[in-house]
């Protein structure tokens, strides 16, 4: 990827950034530092990997996306909106009364929302029934699948790791957004999942490796993935909270709504 | 009663190329001949009630038909957060098939009986729930559940029960009455059915009549029949292999406790 193509995505990542800030704050709603931590992730995913259509975004051939963290909703519902999927008066009523926008992903008809997550562990057995249905009926779409690095600690989870890799699901895509940081601590601490990249390949899948906070890291790691034989799943390392100093590695921000000089900071510091 | 689940199944599969049936891991010496007629629609997921429930979800929202099949206790009990969120909530066009219900294992203890299913699946939106008498209720109820493009709960208990019906039931969504009488009217679902009409057999015998009705369909309940025989009727007895909270029996006091009958 050339730099400034580069240059462009991040910039785009610092708008939405402070586009998802802004929502939070509105709607005095939490999860900004799983948001954060996904972002680059599902700029890239919406830019280069996921075969969409804006124009008709219920079309039987898209590729299907499922944000199995879907407490992360902010940040994909910015990435659709600036995609034109969604619109912007919906977003600006993200987490309000009556908003259909709600702080977890639902399966309510909103575009780009294929199934209600946000209880761990469902996304990805879920992403598991539409590959093998994509396998039965012959259809050429992918099946994208965002996960938590605290979803690895779901039992429902390694189910659909053994199910995906014996089934040989090579339509089927997943990403770790792999923060370090669970919801009561350090993921290390709380139920290590090292080492991760093994057992995933012990359960028959491709696993590749990426910063998942950088483009051009993204971008390269995109690039080997074949498609073929095997499920495969990238191990993205990524910063909870990243792009804000006082966010960044802290798990408050999984439940705190930025107020004050917290806002007054991120504000000065999310500028292009 | 199971062999008649089997055998429509395998006609609807025929018919319907949409229908895609998954196991977790429960069928032996059933499902063999569906697997070898159908190896892509038919999958056994293994020992995964959870993810496999979740599966279930998947290949619904990918506009398949989808009928699930497992032992009650587990498909309903150990994965009722994936049956509540992935499919109830979501409205989809998933069949949870639950074998061996009630005290069918009765050799096996707590862990092999489902005496809350009916308690569990009743709670859900958008789910139906069955709990077929016979083999000729069975057929009924998988043509009913056929056509409906939402949720249902089919309770599956005897293999090799008696068939009381002689011929195809008219309709599953109302109570069938078999015996009319004066002094109770009995209400029973699922596997009870034959025991039930032969207690109203020798109570005929000794010059005690009752009004018998089957209850294929717990939810939504026939509230019309309950309510005319509560209206006439002095007492109400419901049977089920199923604890009465949650069950028919509580079902049925819901129906006549929210009326005016006296």
């Amino acid at each position: 990827m050339k730099k400034q193509e580069i240059q462009k995505l991040e910039k785009k990542a610092v708008i939405l950034r402070k586009k998802i800030l802004s929502m939070i704050t509105k709607a005095n709603a939490s999860h900004i530092g799983s948001a954060y931590s996904c972002l680059e992730l599902l700029i890239f995913l919406y830019s280069y990997v996921l075969k969409i259509y804006p124009k008709n975004p219920f079309n039987k051939n898209r590729d299907r996306f499922i944000l199995s963290k879907g407490w992360a909703i902010s940040a994909l519902f910015s990435v659709l909106e600036d995609k034109k999927i969604i619109s912007q008066k919906d977003l600006e009523n993200y987490c309000l009364d009556g908003s259909k926008l709600i702080g977890c992903a639902t399966y309510n008809g909103i575009a780009g929302i294929e199934a209600t997550t946000g209880s761990m562990g469902h996304g990805l057995p879920i992403g598991v029934g539409m590959a093998l249905a994509a396998k039965i009926q012959n259809k050429k779409y992918k099946i994208v699948v965002l996960i938590s690095d605290g979803e690895c600690d779901e039992g429902s989870t390694w189910e659909a790791i053994l199910q995906a890799g014996h089934h040989k699901l090579n339509n089927l895509l997943v990403i770790i957004d792999y923060n370090k940081l669970q919801s009561f601590g350090k993921v290390k601490d709380i139920l290590d999942l090292e080492p991760l990249s093994a057992k995933w390949k012990a359960f028959k899948w491709n696993v590749l490796e990426t910063n998942g906070n950088s483009f051009k890291d993204l971008s390269k790691t995109f690039k080997k993935i074949t498609f073929k034989n095997k499920p495969t799943v990238i191990i993205a390392h990524t910063t909870k909270g990243k792009g804000v100093s006082i966010f960044e590695n802290r798990n408050e921000w999984h439940y705190k709504t930025p107020k004050s000089k917290e806002l007054e900071i991120a504000e000065k510091e999310l500028i292009i | 009663m199971r062999t008649a689940f089997l055998q429509s199944l395998t006609t609807l599969m025929e018919q319907d190329k949409n229908i895609v049936t998954i196991t977790a891991d429960m069928g032996f010496s059933v499902f063999e001949e569906m697997q070898q007629k159908f190896p892509t629609r038919f999958i056994n997921t293994g020992v995964t009630e959870q993810s496999s429930a979740s599966i279930a979800a998947g290949l619904a929202l990918s506009g398949m038909k989808v009928f699930f099949y497992a032992q009650a206790p587990f498909i309903t009990m150990r994965c009722f957060e994936q049956v509540r969120l992935d499919i109830a909530y979501n409205n989809l066009d998933v069949t949870i098939v639950g074998a061996s219900s009630g005290f069918y294992s009765n050799q096996l203890g707590v862990s092999h009986f489902a005496l809350e299913d009916i308690a569990l699946m009743r709670l859900l939106p958008n789910m139906s729930v069955f709990a077929p008498g016979d083999s000729v209720e069975m057929q009924g109820v998988m043509k009913y559940v056929y056509k409906r493009k939402s949720p249902s709960y089919i309770r599956v208990t005897k293999a090799g029960s008696p068939v009381v019906y002689a011929k195809p039931v008219s309709s599953v969504s109302t109570a069938i009455e078999l015996f009319s009488g004066d002094e109770a009217t009995v209400f029973v679902t699922g596997s009870l059915l034959p025991v039930a009409k032969k207690v109203a057999e020798n109570l005929q015998k000794k010059n005690i009549t009752i009004s018998l009705f089957s209850v294929p369909q717990i939810k939504p309940l026939d509230e019309k029949t309950i309510l005319r025989e509560a209206k006439k009727m002095k007492k109400i007895i419901t049977i089920e292999d199923h604890y009465i909270t949650g069950g028919l029996g509580s079902a049925v006091s819901e129906v006549i406790a929210a009326s005016n009958a006296q």
